[in-house]
Order: structure tokens, then C-alpha cells, then sequence
């Protein structure tokens, strides 16, 4: 019996001191922790596309109500995607909310700005708004006119070649000065530069992008923060206005034209409502 | 005379103008006759204006046939010059008051003129001249308005005149018109007030004359409200009582505002008889007529031929249909935008509709397009009518196979459309597009960025290893540039050792002197003679003494290598030692 004991332990201090068996050990591990997380991954998105697929059924058949429960199950689930957005904007267009259409076509524009489906929808949902509020002509829309059409990831993408590209150039050309070396860098450098700025001002944009969507039928447009104020104007849904700041269960909104008030915090929502490089997909 | 247009240059100018004028102004001549109403009374004065264009005023007086039955008195001529694009072209107009003598319808004209032989004629215009009004019992004084209907009885939609006059033998203005309110009837301006002078009873009055046509919609029996006129009346004063501050000057009558009431009118509204209907009559009341035209009429198969129908009238011109072509056999149709003009004169309403059609046929053969048709109620027969066209037919010879090119040939409002006898879409309703279904859609990939230190390390990395490769690069030169001073620092010390450690050949110590000089200078030297190593000893700071010093003893060393002493050692370590290290010392 003791000798079991011995070659149990002269087995196991064998194992513990073998460095080949210690590093196999550390690589089967993380091997099975990353199979897991696929798995995981995989499980999630296996659900995910279900209930994509039975809110899909469910507006075709009319449902529109389940739909939009559907969608929005995703997207709290993490599902961050321009399509999501589409389809759950045309279901509440469907039902009637003409604020929330607008607002999670407005959201789907910033995955998807160039699809033309949405760009049609929102037009029209746009079209049937009762306010009219022209947003004005902004400068930096104007000098950077390609931004519409592009969305922060791209743009990002975009960058990160441009500097891999720069960089990769530029190491070259530590080894090798010659002339073409030198354009090959003047030619990364302007695509890195353009492309960087283009990235820095789009992320301005989207994380600065105050603009917010009037989801209620009517609302009243105060001179302040008290059912009892003045009211200034009326504002209706799918109204895209500014959202200033919040404080007690009022915000404070902006129109385009300088007109400024006070409206119920739930009677608005922000189309951009946190920060875009926060988001995952499961 | 001929130093002339230098002096005066602008009178020389202005003088060719006039030669040039009657000269460039012979042009082709012609002769028009108007009158300023068709139809008067007894009292009424009428302007008559004969225009000759293309000759000078004092060419001829026209001569003008018709004026039997009138008074006339001439109301002098005008002449006018125009120079439209380079081209002149003179005008004159003569101007005759006539006053009929008798009640009745006259031809006036045409106006005759005389030119080099020929004859030119003018129009002839027609002018019904009816009894006096004041012999129909008006007699209103010397301010009243009266109103009239050219008839007491009409169909539904068709068209009677309704005429509001003013008479007056005082002076007015500010003058504006109230309407009677009808519920059945469509009032239409026919076109701008006529002034013209008139004379009842041996009173002469100033006539202000309002035309309207009037379109009844509904059959009865109608009271035509009285129409109001408002004006301002200038009442002259009483000039014996005329002071110094009443000047005619500045103040010649007293205005006074008041409103005129026109007399009530009768009018009995026929409906439309039932009876020989025809069943395409949509309501179009009047005179009409329908012409159309068929060009080319022969054609290859795959061009195309324009069908051309025009219906033209006097009525409610805005119910004429847009008549719609029959299905032809192997023949394609192509219509165009049927084109309206509604226009107004004295006598009411008239206008037009053309109507085209594109027909391109497939097949060669002979085509016949059938008579297109319109019904409407005509006024003056009352009866219906049916007005239409002659039967057309298209020669198709065979063509070429070639895409069709079709060629409406008039300027036609859709002209591009028509090109290729597309029609603009009409927008029949809305809605928004549908949902997105699929998962495989690579655009259903992660489309947010990634974390935030994600997106540092991409950014940073391609930095990172820039850098790598900048410092590695750094420390590669530097440490070959420690080792070449390393070499430098040992060069004498391993020089003066071989010195000191044996005896060397002449061979061995050219060559050790070599290596110094190529270790301590960082030099690569192949060979080394006395006279270049006075000349880097000497560039290197070394006094001449000491470097020639070195050069005797290498002279020494190649004199003995030479000689064949090569391999026998020598002794130079002590010289050689001491050298070196005074070398050492005088190096920069």
C-alpha cells in the first residue's frame, strides 16, 4: 500500500514537473473555455435568428403587435443591427406609431445608410408627419457630404487600413529611402489623413447627435418645467427635434429654428441613446 | 456735298434714314378693316379703323364699300414705323365714325387701295344695327345704366350674352361692377369695357359697355337680379359764383359717390330635348365643327403616321370630349396630350381641342382608320348634331426591321414623352416597403464597433510596431559604432604587444600595421604604403617628424621584403613601441 502511495506521488510530482504536460494542460484549457464561449455564442444566435424568423411571421400574418415584441426582444438581447431597426420601424409604422417608426428608422439609418428600402420608408413615414420642421443645411454635413452614406463602423475600417497601410510605408521606408518609397508615404499619409478625419468627425456626430423623436400624438410645448406654464407650441408625432437636457421628468428640447421648451420626458426618445462602441453582438 | 457726312456726321445720318426709310418700307402691302362692336343701335356711333401696312400715309386714301346706310365722319389717320429684327414696317391707320341710318344688318368693307396698279383688298366686317333704345321706352336721364341679354330664352349650356351699359353725359370714375347672384348661372368676361359715344333723342351720351356670356346650368324660368355699378360723379358747379380760389384749375366740379341700379331681366331655361339623344353627348352646346388629317399617309411598317383631329366651335368649348381611337389591327396607338385653347370675344366663348395619335403599324398593307365622331346640341339648328371625320388610310409598305422611332411632328406639350409614346406615371397610391427577411445577409453581420481598447490596439499596433523596427534599426548602428571604437581603443595596444611579444618578420609587422591603422581609423585597407600612411598620420593630426619616423621604419621593412628578408626577424620593438605611443598622443 505504501508503495501505491509512493508511485502515485512520484507519478504526480513527475506530471507537475514536466513542463511539456504543465503547458499542455494551460493550452486544452483555454481551448475548452473558447469552445464554450462558441457554443455559447452559437446557442445565442441560434435563438436570436428563431425569434427573428417568428417575428418576421408574425408581420406577415398581421400581427404587428408580436413583431414588434419580437424585434425588440433582439435588440435589448443585444442584437444591434440596421436591419432589426427596418423591420421593427415598419411594424410600428404598421401600427399606427408614426413617432417610433421614424425614430427606429432614424436608429437603422445609422447601421444601414445607404439601403434604399430604408431611405423609401423613411421618406414616407417623414411624409406623413404633421409638423413640418426643415432641418437646416449644416457645414459640416457640407464638406464632408460622403458621411451620410457611410456608417461609423466603415468609416472606422476604413481608417484602420489607411494607418496599417501608413505605417507599413513608413517602415519601409526606413530601410529603404527611395523616391518611390517617398510618394508611396505621401499617398498613405493623405488617405490616413482623410480617412482619420472622416472617422473623427462622423464619431463627433453620432456621439453628440442630440436629436430626439416626438412619440406622443400631441404634445405641449412648455415655458417651463410645471403642468401649469405656458404653453408655447404644439409639437406632434414623429417631430424630430433637439434634446437639451433632462431634469426631473421634463427635457428640454430645441427646434431648428431656435424655438426652445419644456415637454415630458417620456413624450420624446433620443435617436442615438448610447455610445455606439459600447454595443455588442451576442 | 460730299465733305458733308464728315462735318456733320449725325444730320448725315439722320437724313439717310429718312431716304431710307419710304425705299426699305415698300413692302409687301396689306389691308385690314376693323370695327370696335358687332352689333349697335340707332344712336350708337361705331369706330371704324381701315390699317394699310407696307405703304406710306400719303400714298392713297382707301376706299371703303358699305357705307351707304351710314353717316360717316373721318377721325383723322396715324401712321407708325416699326423696326422689328432689321426688318421696317409702316403703318397707317384711317379712323371713320359711322352712325347707322337704319336699323338692320350691313356688310361694311372691304377697303380698297391703289398702288402701282394694283388693287388691295381688305376683311369685311359685319355690324347689326337694332332700334334705338330709347324708342324701347329708356329714358333715364343724364346718368343711367341698362342691361341686357342677347336673348330671353336658352338651353341648358349654351352660351347668351349678357350686356351691362353705362350712359352718361357727366364726367365719373372709380366705376366698378356688382353681378346679380345666381345659383345657375356661370358669368364669363368678355374681355375688357368699350367706350363709345351714342346719341338718343339728340342727347349725345358717352356709352361704357360691359360684356359677360352667361352659361345656365339648370332648366326654369330665372329673374336676373338687377347689377349694381358704383362710381364717382364729377357734378359741374355753378360758375357765376365763381371765386378767385374755385379756379377750374384746381378745383373744376364736386365729386359725389353713388351706385346705379341696372333693370331685372327675364330668362327662361330649356332643358335639353331627350329626344335623338345620341348616346356619346357629354353636354357640348354650340356650333362645332371636327376636321382631321392623316400624315404621311403612306409609310413603311415600323414608322409612324400622325392621325390629326381638331374640333373647333363656339359654346361651352370646355366639354368638348377627348375622342378615343378604335382598336387597329396590328397597328400600334400611341396618343398624345390632347391640347385645349379656350379663348373669348365679343360674342362669347370659343376655342378649340387638337387631339394626335402616334400610329406605328407592324405589318405592311392598307389600314383604314374609321371616322372619329362628336355629338353635340347645336344652338342654331336645335337639334343634335354629329359632327365627323372622313375615314383615313394608311399605305404600309414593308420595312425594315428597326426599333420604332416615332415623330409627332408639332410642338406638343410632352413632345419628349411622346418620343417613344411613353406616358408619365401617375402616383396611384402609398405605402412603405416591406420588412427584410434574411439572416444570411452578410449585412446581418456585427455592423458596431468594436470595444474601445479594441479599437486602441488596432489603431495603436501598426504604431507600435513602426516604432519596433525604428528603435531596433537605432540599436543596430549603434552598437556597430561602439565596437569600431572598441577596435580603435586596442589597435595600438595590439600592435605594441606583437611588438614586444617576439621578433617579427618584415611581413608580420607590415601587416600589423595595417591593421592598426585600419582598426584605429575604421579603415579597410588592402594594402598600406610608407607615403599614404605619412598622409593619414598627417591628416589625423600626427607632426610630420613623427609620422616620417614611421615611414623610415616601413621603408626599412619593404626595403628588407624586397630583398628577400621577408621571413628573418628583425628588431624594431623599443623604436617601434615608443613610435606608436607617440602616435597615440598626437592623434586628435
Amino acid at each position: 500500500m505504501r508503495c501505491r502511495r509512493q508511485c502515485v506521488r512520484t507519478y504526480q510530482d513527475h506530471r507537475k514537473g514536466n513542463p511539456v504536460i504543465r503547458y499542455w494542460n494551460i493550452i486544452s484549457t483555454v481551448c475548452l473555455l473558447a469552445l464554450a464561449l462558441c457554443f455559447l455564442q452559437a446557442t445565442a444566435r441560434t435563438s436570436g435568428e428563431e425569434i427573428f424568423f417568428e417575428s418576421n411571421n408574425a408581420y406577415r400574418n398581421g400581427d404587428f403587435q408580436k413583431a414588434v415584441e419580437g424585434y425588440n426582444t433582439l435588440i435589448e438581447g443585444g442584437f444591434d443591427n440596421g436591419h432589426l431597426y427596418f423591420n421593427l420601424g415598419n411594424a410600428y409604422f404598421r401600427l399606427g406609431r408614426l413617432g417610433q417608426a421614424i425614430l427606429n428608422f432614424e436608429r437603422a439609418r445609422l447601421y444601414i445608410p445607404r439601403d434604399p428600402d430604408l431611405r423609401f420608408n423613411l421618406g414616407h413615414a417623414r411624409e406623413q408627419a404633421i409638423d413640418a420642421l426643415a432641418e437646416p443645411e449644416r457645414f459640416v454635413s457640407t464638406v464632408f457630404f460622403w458621411l451620410d452614406t457611410w456608417t461609423l463602423a466603415e468609416l472606422f475600417w476604413a481608417f484602420a487600413a489607411a494607418n496599417i497601410i501608413f505605417w507599413t510605408t513608413l517602415s519601409f521606408r526606413l530601410f529603404k529611402r527611395s523616391e518611390w518609397t517617398y510618394y508611396m508615404c505621401l499617398v498613405a499619409v493623405v488617405a490616413w489623413a482623410v480617412c482619420g478625419v472622416s472617422f473623427g468627425v462622423q464619431w463627433r456626430q453620432i456621439n453628440k447627435d442630440s436629436r430626439a423623436v416626438v412619440l406622443s400624438k400631441e404634445v405641449n410645448v412648455l415655458a417651463g418645467p410645471e403642468t401649469g406654464d405656458t404653453i408655447l407650441f404644439k409639437l406632434h408625432e414623429g417631430a424630430i427635434v433637439h434634446h437639451e437636457r433632462s431634469e426631473g421628468g421634463w427635457s428640454v428640447i430645441r427646434l431648428s429654428d431656435k424655438r426652445r421648451g419644456w415637454v415630458r420626458a417620456g413624450s420624446i426618445e433620443r435617436i442615438v441613446f448610447r455610445d455606439f462602441t459600447t454595443k455588442r453582438s451576442p | 456735298m460730299i465733305g458733308l457726312h464728315r462735318k456733320y456726321p449725325f444730320a448725315f445720318l439722320i437724313v439717310c434714314f429718312w431716304l431710307w426709310v419710304p425705299m426699305a418700307a415698300r413692302a409687301n402691302v396689306a389691308v385690314s378693316l376693323q370695327v370696335d362692336r358687332k352689333d349697335a343701335t340707332l344712336a350708337d356711333t361705331v369706330k371704324l379703323v381701315v390699317s394699310i401696312s407696307g405703304m406710306r400715309g400719303g400714298d392713297s386714301q382707301p376706299v371703303i364699300k358699305g357705307f351707304e346706310h351710314f353717316d360717316v365722319s373721318e377721325g383723322g389717320r396715324s401712321s407708325r414705323i416699326q423696326i422689328i429684327d432689321g426688318k421696317m414696317d409702316t403703318n397707317v391707320d384711317f379712323t371713320f365714325y359711322i352712325r347707322p341710318r337704319e336699323a338692320g344688318t350691313f356688310q361694311l368693307g372691304p377697303a380698297e387701295i391703289t398702288k402701282d396698279g394694283n388693287i388691295f383688298q381688305s376683311n369685311v366686317a359685319i355690324l347689326k344695327v337694332s332700334q334705338n333704345d330709347r324708342e324701347n321706352g329708356l329714358d333715364e336721364g343724364p346718368l343711367f345704366l341698362q342691361a341686357r341679354t342677347s336673348s330671353s330664352k336658352a338651353y341648358i349650356g349654351e352660351q347668351i350674352l349678357y350686356t351691362v351699359k353705362l350712359f352718361r353725359q357727366v364726367k365719373v370714375s372709380n366705376v366698378s361692377l356688382s353681378l346679380p347672384k345666381t345659383q345657375h348661372f356661370v358669368f364669363k368676361s368678355l374681355g375688357e369695357p368699350s367706350e363709345y359715344r351714342s346719341v338718343l333723342q339728340g342727347d349725345t351720351y358717352h356709352v361704357l359697355e360691359v360684356r359677360y356670356a352667361i352659361v345656365p346650368s339648370n332648366a326654369g324660368t330665372y329673374t336676373l337680379a338687377p347689377s349694381t355699378m358704383g362710381m364717382t360723379v364729377y357734378e359741374p358747379r355753378d360758375r357765376s359764383r365763381r371765386g378767385f380760389f374755385e379756379d377750374p384749375f384746381f378745383s373744376f366740379s364736386n365729386a359725389k359717390p353713388i351706385s346705379l341700379t341696372s333693370n331685372a331681366l327675364e330668362l327662361e331655361v330649356l332643358a335639353l330635348p331627350e329626344v335623338e339623344r345620341p348616346n356619346d353627348f357629354n353636354g357640348l352646346v354650340g356650333t362645332f365643327q371636327i376636321d382631321a388629317g392623316l400624315a404621311p399617309s403612306e409609310i413603311k411598317a415600323g414608322e409612324s403616321a400622325t392621325l390629326t383631329v381638331h374640333i373647333t366651335g363656339r359654346g361651352n368649348v370646355n366639354h368638348i370630349p377627348d375622342l378615343d381611337i378604335p382598336e387597329l389591327t396590328h397597328t400600334k396607338v400611341y396618343a398624345d396630350q390632347p391640347v385645349l385653347e379656350v379663348n373669348t370675344d365679343s360674342e362669347g366663348l370659343f376655342g378649340s381641342k387638337t387631339m394626335k395619335w402616334a400610329l406605328v403599324p407592324e405589318k405592311p398593307g392598307r389600314f383604314q382608320i374609321p371616322a372619329l365622331c362628336v355629338s353635340f346640341f347645336d344652338t342654331k339648328k336645335r337639334r343634335y348634331v354629329r359632327a365627323e371625320t372622313s375615314p383615313f388610310f394608311l399605305s404600309v409598305l414593308s420595312g425594315e426591321e428597326e426599333p420604332v422611332q416615332l415623330s409627332l411632328q408639332t410642338g406638343e406639350k410632352n413632345k419628349a414623352a411622346s418620343g417613344s409614346g411613353k406616358q408619365e406615371i401617375t402616383t396611384l397610391g402609398q405605402d412603405i416597403l416591406p420588412i427584410h427577411t434574411s439572416m444570411t445577409d452578410p449585412a446581418f453581420a456585427r455592423q458596431s464597433l468594436p470595444s474601445r481598447q479594441a479599437l486602441a490596439m488596432i489603431l495603436i499596433s501598426p504604431c507600435l510596431v513602426f516604432m519596433m523596427f525604428f528603435f531596433a534599426r537605432r540599436a543596430k548602428k549603434q552598437s556597430r559604432r561602439s565596437l569600431d571604437d572598441a577596435k580603435a581603443k586596442t589597435a595600438a595596444k595590439t600592435l605594441v604587444k606583437k611588438c614586444q611579444k617576439g621578433r617579427l618578420t618584415p611581413d608580420e609587422f607590415c601587416l600589423s600595421v595595417r591593421h592598426y591603422f585600419n582598426d584605429r581609423f575604421g579603415l579597410s585597407l588592402g594594402a598600406l604604403t610608407p607615403e599614404e600612411a605619412v598622409g593619414l598620420l598627417t591628416s589625423k593630426g600626427v607632426s610630420t617628424d613623427t609620422a616620417n619616423r614611421l615611414k623610415n621604419v616601413l621603408q626599412k621593412m619593404d626595403a628588407a621584403i624586397y630583398t628577400g628578408m621577408g621571413s628573418c626577424p628583425c628588431d624594431v620593438e623599443d623604436n617601434v613601441s615608443a613610435l606608436i605611443r607617440t602616435i597615440e598622443k598626437e592623434i586628435r
